[in-house]
């Protein structure tokens, strides 16, 4: 049996402190709301975001997109990176901008504004879940309510694949929930709609890692 | 330790975590160093961003290392590291060929880590890339269903047209095997191969047609948007899949939209919401131009239109995609009231998003029933006043495109009142828009006048150069008003003169008609007689 691996307890940093993104995972019976994390949430004065007509002339004009989601960002409260795959063609340059931009964006929105956001001709799904922001950007026209499920789909996946996910699970197994993107989405379509059997196929994938280990 | 030296450093310092790494070194001399978590740890540990810079030069070092030493024990490790620096935004174009070597190794996983590597730090412009060709070949013919999946996987993440037409062949062989995991992601895999190089269209339409008759999800919702793209890659393809896909379509509608609870696809009450929407927009594709197709889908169309709950996000995203596809096709006229309807409930509805969504598509609806659109006209100027950004912009547009001459002046008077109480950040916007529907309605040229000087006095400061000298000429153009104007502008100056371009208007036309303001020359009658000394 694969055994699901998690950060192991003699770990230095605690876990209390991080809240569990279940326990906080929204109903979406409730409606779209995102839910108020249980940390005080500083109230800052917002930046405003600049208009989408300002924007600098390099990525605008760009050839239509790929794929119907071209790109998925986690970022934390504080701006960190924790995943980030690209569905179009960005360069590293191009990407470090990108994710700068939005974490300005995204990250001042307040708590009671839909979920979003326009951004160089393009959307900006993104929901937050305890302190990490998921974000998926797509195309004008698409289906952003979608977008929103689909974000939650793959949020209560690794939920189920690490057991009630924190922040940490993310960082320190970040190349497990890369796994877990992969059977979710390719080439930024959606690729399975059942949950069990995602978390199916990566259990088979990590028992044949685990036997090769032997 | 002995008494006088200095107390260990706390346990999550990086003087801690680099003390015991030297430990290890000391001990072992053969020691591969630290461990991905240990390395995670000592990142974090960083209060500053040169002691983080130090760490991963430490890093990449030992990584370059073991590399020049084609080091294989620890390559796995040395992957996710280099995964982990790379998402900090690192460098680390000297660890791509290890992708390669992983990938050409023969365990799974080492392909795994591998093929994640090339995903993440590669791009597809990377002539890298073209190197692992041979590998994906290979791969695409392994007897191990999840190594092909592997290489699938990455091959529609990351493919360049010149990988996508040496391999399509491979991926087109793998639509017809037998295990549904492995097909569904062939079938992304070729939505990919088909964006990259739309000739080949015609290649995967025969498949994608006959899957449709498949049963696992994961493999419809695939399916149907590889036809999707089919349809948009080549016209052939078009035709092709309307004739012989639109039953099946109508059919797989409607027993998910029929069938009965299965908790395996269950969201908030509905099965399967994705290959709803997914099915959907495939028939919006067909049927968009063609009367045949969307006479055939109308009944499921009205099905799903009536019968979908609305109080839960994965409903109304059905919705919104059923409205999407009555709009775009050849829709009966009750289709489309039923359509118009959606939309106006999800206007009033309390939650920001779906209201959101509703303001866009109203904006498309414009295009096919303006006067539908018209109804709502009250519950858009709502939205302008909103408390979210994005609502308010959508919602301001939509009232630019709904002005006709008979409601351009009620609806400019409750923009204008909005004009002195909204945000600085939104007054641009708004103010651009004013003057635009003013002017665009300006025979009425007292009302405009009106209009520009109520305006120019709330957000001046935001009014463009040749909005105001348009102003200007107008005045100048109409001898009956100048005397109006000077008086009417004087009492806003006086009332306010912290906008530029106001105070401009105002002290040109005092200088020009300075005369009528000091007499009272030509009064219109809504005037009052005023003093001026």
């Amino acid at each position: 049996h694969p055994t699901r691996s998690r950060p192991p307890s003699t770990d230095a940093d605690p876990r209390r402190w991080h809240s569990r993104l279940s326990a906080i995972l929204p109903s979406l019976a409730t409606g779209c709301h995102p839910v108020r994390p249980r940390r005080q949430i500083r109230a800052a004065t917002p930046t405003r975001p600049r208009s989408s007509s300002r924007a600098s002339a390099d990525l605008r004009g760009r050839r239509p997109s790929l794929a119907m989601i071209n790109f998925v960002l986690l970022i934390s409260r504080q701006g960190k990176v924790r995943l980030t795959k690209w569905y179009s063609p960005y360069t590293q340059k191009e990407r470090t901008k990108v994710i700068r931009e939005l974490s300005g964006l995204i990250l001042t929105r307040g708590p009671k504004l839909c979920n979003f956001v326009e951004w160089r001709g393009y959307k900006v799904v993104y929901r937050r879940y305890a302190s990490l922001y998921f974000c998926m950007c797509i195309d004008a026209d698409d289906n952003e309510l979608e977008v929103l499920e689909i974000i939650h789909h793959f949020v209560e996946i690794l939920d189920r694949y690490f057991g009630s996910v924190c922040e940490l699970d993310l960082i320190f197994n970040f190349h497990k929930a890369y796994y877990v993107l992969d059977e979710i989405l390719i080439s930024g379509e959606l690729q399975e709609s059942s949950k069990k059997n995602v978390a199916r196929l990566i259990a088979a994938q990590d028992s044949l890692v685990e036997a090769a280990k032997e | 330790r002995r008494r006088d030296s200095p107390p260990p450093p706390p346990q999550d310092s990086v003087e801690r975590i680099v003390e015991d790494a030297a430990m290890d070194l000391s001990l072992n001399p053969f020691s591969s160093g630290t461990r991905l978590r240990d390395m995670i740890r000592a990142i974090r540990a960083s209060k500053t961003a040169a002691e983080e810079r130090a760490v991963v030069r430490r890093e990449c070092a030992a990584i370059r290392a073991a590399i020049s030493d084609n080091d294989q024990d620890y390559r796995h490790r040395n992957m996710a590291k280099l995964m982990f620096i790379h998402m900090l935004g690192y460098p680390t174009h000297f660890g791509q060929m290890e992708c390669l070597k992983l990938i050409a190794a023969s365990g799974f996983p080492e392909k795994r880590i591998g093929y994640l590597g090339l995903t993440l730090l590669l791009d597809e412009r990377q002539e890298v890339l073209m190197l692992v060709t041979n590998s994906l070949k290979q791969d695409l013919n392994h007897s191990n269903q999840f190594i092909v999946g592997l290489a699938l996987c990455a091959l529609g993440n990351i493919c360049s047209a010149e990988m996508a037409r040496d391999l399509a062949p491979e991926v087109e062989r793998l639509l017809q095997t037998r295990d549904p995991n492995t097909k569904k992601k062939a079938a992304l895999c070729s939505i990919r191969i088909v964006r990259k190089v739309p000739d080949l269209a015609e290649n995967f339409m025969g498949s994608a047609a006959s899957l449709l008759k498949e049963k696992h999800h994961g493999v419809l919702i695939s399916v149907v948007q590889l036809c999707t793209e089919l349809c948009k890659a080549s016209r052939e393809a078009l035709e092709y899949l309307r004739k012989h896909s639109v039953e099946g379509l109508v059919r797989i509608l409607r027993d998910v939209s029929n069938s009965s609870y299965a908790p395996e696809y269950d969201i908030a009450g509905i099965t399967d919401p994705f290959l709803h929407i997914r099915v959907l927009r495939l028939m919006r594709t067909l049927g968009q131009g063609d009367a045949d197709c969307s006479e055939h889908v109308n009944d499921i169309l009205a099905q799903v239109a009536t019968k979908t709950e609305s109080n839960k996000n994965a409903g109304n995203a059905i919705l919104y995609e059923c409205v999407e596809t009555i709009m775009g096709i050849e829709a009966t006229s009750g289709l489309r009231v039923l359509a118009i309807n959606i939309l106006g409930r999800f206007l009033s509805n309390r939650d920001n998003n779906i209201r959101y969504v509703a303001l866009n598509m109203l904006m498309k609806a414009m295009a096919v029933d303006t006067l539908a659109v018209q109804r709502h006209r009250v519950t858009i100027l709502e939205c302008v006043k909103d408390a979210d950004v994005s609502i308010r912009k959508r919602a301001l547009e939509l009232v630019y495109l709904l002005v006709n001459d008979t409601n351009v002046k009620p609806l400019t008077k409750e923009l204008v009142d909005y004009l002195e109480v909204s945000d600085d950040d939104f007054k641009e916007d708004l103010t651009a828009k004013i003057c635009s529907i003013v002017e665009k309605f300006s025979q009425d040229k007292l009302w405009y006048l009106d209009q520009m000087f109520k305006v120019l006095t709330l957000t001046g400061n935001f009014v463009k150069d040749d909005v105001w000298h348009a102003l200007i000429v107008l005045i100048s153009n109409a001898p009956e008003l100048q005397g109006y104007s000077v008086r009417s502008l004087y009492k806003a100056l006086q009332a306010s003169g912290t906008q530029e371009s106001l105070v401009r208007v105002a002290v040109w036309c005092i200088g020009e008609y300075g005369e009528m303001l000091v007499n009272n020359i030509s009064m219109l009658d809504v005037e009052e007689p005023i003093t001026v000394s």
